[in-house]
């Protein structure tokens, strides 16, 4: 069992403020995140940013990021790249897989800053191969410099819809961008994506991008059980007091996870925890510059009528029809709707269904969606080899 | 802005890589290595994911699902989804969207759960 003072989880924003704060206050931090380097969605993101304490106003996203990596090293922070906390446990101990060992991490706080995941909602069609999500276009774009196609149709009305288009007609792809149809969406192809209908008008296409907004994933605080509630931008949050405390006293979440906003907002509450958890007087005054930034709630597209032969529950294949039948039967929780259906069962652990999912029940059942309770969150929260257990440190 | 790149014998152009990205400039991953896709030799760069190789190519299914056999490829990007698991060096499932290539590596369709072989 390895041991820090302060764990944060996610190297994004919320990660990255949390891991500065806390280390330049004496704390012993460790960060773990996924990804190959620090930066989260900024190493993606070419707009330029302000607000990080102490960058240079005006950076790209991609600066940023190596601007806090830089910053990370300089406070003696240790990041830990390409490794997963994969479960968190009683007494904050976390399971973490990593290229190096796997190995439990006792921790006095745990700082939770995973961030958000795509929030999709189905269409017939969407499983084809060349229908993707908005961050694995911008991914793809920005990180890897290859376009996921020629001819893009991207589905989505708010700002991160215009971002994709945008910057994948900068990159020379033929991009047009479609609001999700009140009458309906629908994709078809041979094999792969080749057309996509919206309200009845056709575009032909080699790829479409889903671009409808973000939704928190605070997978490991659902593990421990953070008391959570129900908002309509962002479903179902954690339940936090004026300074940032959970239900949990060793626990903060932070930055998207706890609610999609801004970068600038994100790295700011990460300040906060990180102060709070290194115990250090500044902050109240890492309060007071929470205070001056805006939590902005971005209207989320709401769930279309499903067809009974749609994919609800992409890693199960479990369709809307088979759902629509077991919640008429009774399963009108999303942990029953799960045992009877394996919907939600896959390796995503349901969250890219999880809100249809509550979203069918909601409607079929006519039960209020905010009363709707997430699925029992387990460990493994990602997908880890049974290595991962074998080979864990004593 | 679009490279011609020298494509394999078998004639899978890199059509889709971004040479001179419009913000960003030049592609840093300049070191060529080969990989195989089912038999067939492309060239990646070292530092790039499985799927962004296979992407450059226009490749777009990376295996068949075990219920209806459906195609799939890449979608979230961020190695959450079983939908670019590929099988790569004899390995299942592996998540073809953050699995960097490596000189050498032998990428294959995952059909439906795959095939393995028991170490004896």
């Amino acid at each position: 069992m390895r041991t820090t003072e302060i764990a944060v989880i996610g190297a994004g924003p919320a990660g990255i403020g949390a891991a500065l704060a806390a280390a330049r206050n004496g704390s012993k931090v460790i960060v773990i995140d996924e990804n190959a380097a620090a930066g989260g969605h900024l190493r993606w993101t070419m707009a330029r940013q302000a607000g990080f304490g102490g960058a240079p106003d005006g950076l790209r996203g991609d600066e940023i990021a190596a601007w806090a990596a830089g910053e990370l090293r300089a406070a003696g922070v240790d990041v830990l790249t390409s490794s997963v906390a994969w479960g968190l446990f009683d007494d904050s101990t976390l399971g973490v897989h990593s290229p190096d060992a796997s190995f439990q991490l006792r921790a006095s706080y745990v700082i939770i800053a995973t961030g958000a995941t795509d929030l999709v909602w189905p269409f017939p069609g969407w499983e084809l191969p060349g229908v993707l999500t908005a961050t694995a276009a911008l991914r793809m774009v920005h990180l890897d410099r290859v376009l996921p196609g020629r001819r893009v149709v991207v589905l989505g009305a708010g700002a991160e819809a215009d971002v994709v288009a945008d910057d994948l007609a900068a990159c020379g792809a033929d991009a047009v961008q479609r609001q999700l149809g009140v009458d309906g969406v629908s994709a078809g192809g041979d094999g792969h994506v080749e057309w996509i209908d919206v309200d009845g008008v056709r575009s032909e296409c080699d790829t479409v991008v889903i671009a409808l907004g973000r939704q928190p994933d605070a997978q490991l605080a659902h593990q421990a059980q953070v008391a959570c509630t129900y908002s309509v931008g962002d479903g179902v949050v954690v339940v936090r007091d004026e300074t940032l405390a959970t239900s949990v006293p060793s626990i903060f979440v932070v930055g998207d996870a706890a609610g999609v906003g801004s970068p600038e907002r994100a790295f700011d509450e990460g300040m906060v925890a990180g102060e709070a958890a290194s115990g250090s007087a500044g902050l109240s005054e890492a309060l007071d510059r929470l205070g001056t930034v805006e939590r902005h709630a971005v209207p989320l597209p709401s769930m279309p009528r499903l067809a009974a032969t749609t994919l609800v529950c992409r890693c199960e294949e479990v369709r809307a029809g088979t759902l629509r039948a077991a919640i008429a039967d009774g399963a009108i929780s999303i942990n029953d709707l799960k045992r009877r259906t394996r919907s939600g069962m896959g390796i995503c652990q349901g969250i890219y269904c999880q809100r249809t999912m509550a979203g069918m029940i909601s409607a079929e059942a006519g039960i209020a969606v905010e009363t709707i309770l997430p699925m029992t969150a387990r460990p493994p929260a990602r997908m880890i080899p049974m290595a991962a257990m074998a080979d864990l440190e004593p | 802005m679009m490279r011609q790149e020298e494509g394999s014998m078998t004639g899978r152009q890199a059509a889709n890589r971004i040479d001179d990205h419009p913000v960003l400039g030049e592609n840093p991953r300049q070191e060529i290595v080969q990989v195989l896709f089912d038999g067939e030799p492309l060239q990646a760069l070292t530092g790039e994911s499985i799927a962004t190789t296979l992407r450059a190519h226009g490749v777009a299914v990376h295996r068949t699902m075990p219920e209806t056999q459906a195609p799939r490829g890449l979608f979230c990007g961020v190695g959450r989804c079983p939908d670019c698991m590929m099988t790569v060096d004899g390995v299942l499932n592996v998540r073809a969207c953050v699995t960097p290539v490596r000189d050498g590596m032998v990428i294959e369709t995952q059909r439906e759960l795959g095939t393995w072989k028991v170490r004896a």
